[in-house]
């Protein structure tokens, strides 16, 4: 595990792994006269090894959080560090889960799968021998030699997170994933990455607008006010990785009481603890 | 997946053939104006037996590919250029615009003052005519691809030339395919009406020659030959391209 960075602050339990400080992203028009500010003087840690949920409604930079911690945005000001160095451009250590899966067409489920591994460089046998084992983590083997066009939204999001755990990354960027994936799907992905998260610990921050999904999967469950999104509360989830699946949680009290909390905090209800 | 659709459209083939058979018996229209069916399968006999007709259709093919690989290749690289990079896009659009507009016909009197009647000429003219009928094409299809794919692509960790031959290229395809279609459609057109004011030999050259003579079966041979031949290149050629390309990877039903 990395040194503890000198920002961390002195409450933190374990070494932050993304530090965002005071970030503002501004989207500008073509034309540069038009501005529109979707994140503003926000501040937020994510631990090294935890599972961040952030929810938020729709429209309040959830994206944009995702793609500037990405690389793909600049920061209009403020800071965003990985393991306390600037974040620069994109790059494999942060491996991103979209929404709209962004499988490519044109190459098999195998060959998305290891992806990755084909731009280091990595000899065709060795990394479809690691695509192959990633494939079965997710229970697709059988789809290896088919094109993306030919699986359900569900199992083209469980190529797309096969394709960025292949590629071991330090961090999981997740935008909502499952949102585009059916009910049914839905619980049976959210269940399965909570088991490959257990088995990797890789750091995940997970977005959503979706509060019962938060609270689900997350260690932790940053809101964010209705945008310009800032940080309105932090909230732990005191519940046993083991219990996290749908079948226990649905009566689960402890469950139930943090979800109606951080539904409270999402309508504007709640007051920040 | 559609394997009858062939026969369907032999139909209005058959069609046309009957009333071709049938308009002379019908109508006045004199022999010399409309050569019968009988009339044109002797020619195209006596042109095979004789090696003129081969030798026509090659000279008019080979022309034709190279005019292909002339223009495409300016094209394909440059389209790509114009997408990918706002300065070229700035630098060159004005005047490409400019030149589209002059189509390849219109070149033909300056490219017989700098080259001379004859298969330079005809090439400069289909290859300018294939460039454009393909660059613009390039440039949609790259501008097109979804950006969650490029940035895919980028936290896969993809730098450089890897995002050319990963994301570009492939993503671009089936707009290129199409750009390389329409343009040796219109660059098979332009060839036989350059062939005609400015060639030497070709199948173009061997209509207009006919003329004199109101060989109209050499005519009439000769624009079958044309659209027989494109019907033969274009299933060669571009439905299998796609079927192993773009059709297989979902991004396009199969087409024509
Ligand atoms: N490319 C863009 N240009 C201009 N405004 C944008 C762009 N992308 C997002 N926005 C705006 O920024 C705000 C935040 O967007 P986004 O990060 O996509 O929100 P979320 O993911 O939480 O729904 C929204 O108001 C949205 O309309
Ligand atoms: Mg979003």
């Amino acid at each position: 595990m990395a040194a503890l960075p000198a920002e961390a602050g002195a409450g933190s339990v374990a070494a932050s792994k993304i530090t965002i400080r005071g970030l503002s992203i501004d989207y500008v028009s073509e034309d540069g006269r038009a501005r529109h500010r979707a994140l503003e003087d926000l501040s937020l840690e994510v631990r090294e090894n935890e599972f961040l949920s952030v929810v938020g409604p729709s429209g309040c930079g959830k994206s944009t959080l995702i793609a500037a911690i990405a690389g793909f945005l600049r920061p209009r000001s403020g800071s965003l560090l990985l393991d306390g160095k600037p974040i620069g451009g994109p790059g494999a250590d942060r491996g991103v889960v979209f929404q709209e899966y962004a499988l490519l067409p044109w190459r098999t489920v195998l060959d998305n799968v290891t992806l990755g591994l084909r731009l280091r460089g990595m000899p065709r046998s060795e990394r479809d021998r690691i695509g192959r084992q990633f494939l079965e983590m997710i229970n697709l083997v059988e789809a290896a030699d088919k094109y993306p066009h030919q699986l359900s939204g569900g199992m083209k999001q469980r190529v797309a997170v096969a394709r960025t755990l292949a590629n071991q990354p330090e961090v999981m960027l997740m935008d909502e994933p499952f949102a585009a994936v059916d009910a049914q799907s839905r619980m049976t992905l959210q269940e399965e990455l909570v088991r490959i998260w257990s088995q990797s610990r890789l750091t995940v921050l997970f977005v959503t607008h979706s509060v019962e999904e938060a609270v689900f999967l997350g260690d932790r469950v940053a809101v964010l006010t209705p945008g310009p999104g800032r940080l309105k509360a932090m909230i732990d989830i005191d519940i046993p990785r083991r219990q996290r699946r749908w079948a226990e949680l649905g009566n689960n009290l402890l469950f139930a009481t943090l979800r109606q909390r951080v539904l409270d905090l999402v309508r504007g209800a709640g007051t920040p603890p | 997946m559609r394997k009858n659709s062939g026969a369907l459209g032999t139909v209005p083939f058959v069609a046309l053939g009957l009333a071709w058979l049938l308009i002379p018996m019908l109508t006045k229209i004199p022999p010399y104006a409309l050569p019968t069916p009988g009339e044109v399968i002797g020619r195209l006999y006596s042109g095979v037996v004789d090696g003129s007709l081969p030798k026509d259709v090659l000279a008019s093919l080979r022309r034709l590919l190279l005019g292909f690989c002339i223009g495409n290749g300016l094209a394909i690289p440059l389209g790509i250029a114009i997408a990918l990079n706002r300065r070229v896009s700035d630098l060159l659009r004005p005047l490409l615009t400019f030149l589209a507009s002059i189509g390849g016909i219109a070149w033909v009197p300056l490219a017989v003052v700098w080259l001379g009647v004859g298969s330079g000429a005809v090439l400069f003219v289909i290859a300018n005519q294939i460039f454009f009928g393909s660059i613009y094409n390039t440039v949609t299809g790259v501008e097109t691809i979804p950006r969650v794919l490029r940035r895919a692509v980028l936290s896969n960790g993809a730098r450089g030339t890897q995002m050319l031959w990963e994301l570009i290229v492939p993503g671009a395809l089936a707009q290129i395919i199409v750009g390389l279609r329409t343009s040796m459609a219109y660059g098979w057109r332009a060839l036989v009406a350059a062939e005609m004011i400015a060639g030497t030999n070709g199948i173009g050259f061997r209509m207009m020659e006919a003329v004199k003579w109101y060989q109209t079966d050499t005519i009439v041979l000769g624009m079958i030959v044309i659209g027989v031949l494109w019907l033969v290149l274009d299933a060669l050629l571009f439905s299998r391209l796609e079927r192993a390309t773009v059709v297989r990877w979902g991004l396009l039903r199969e087409t024509a």
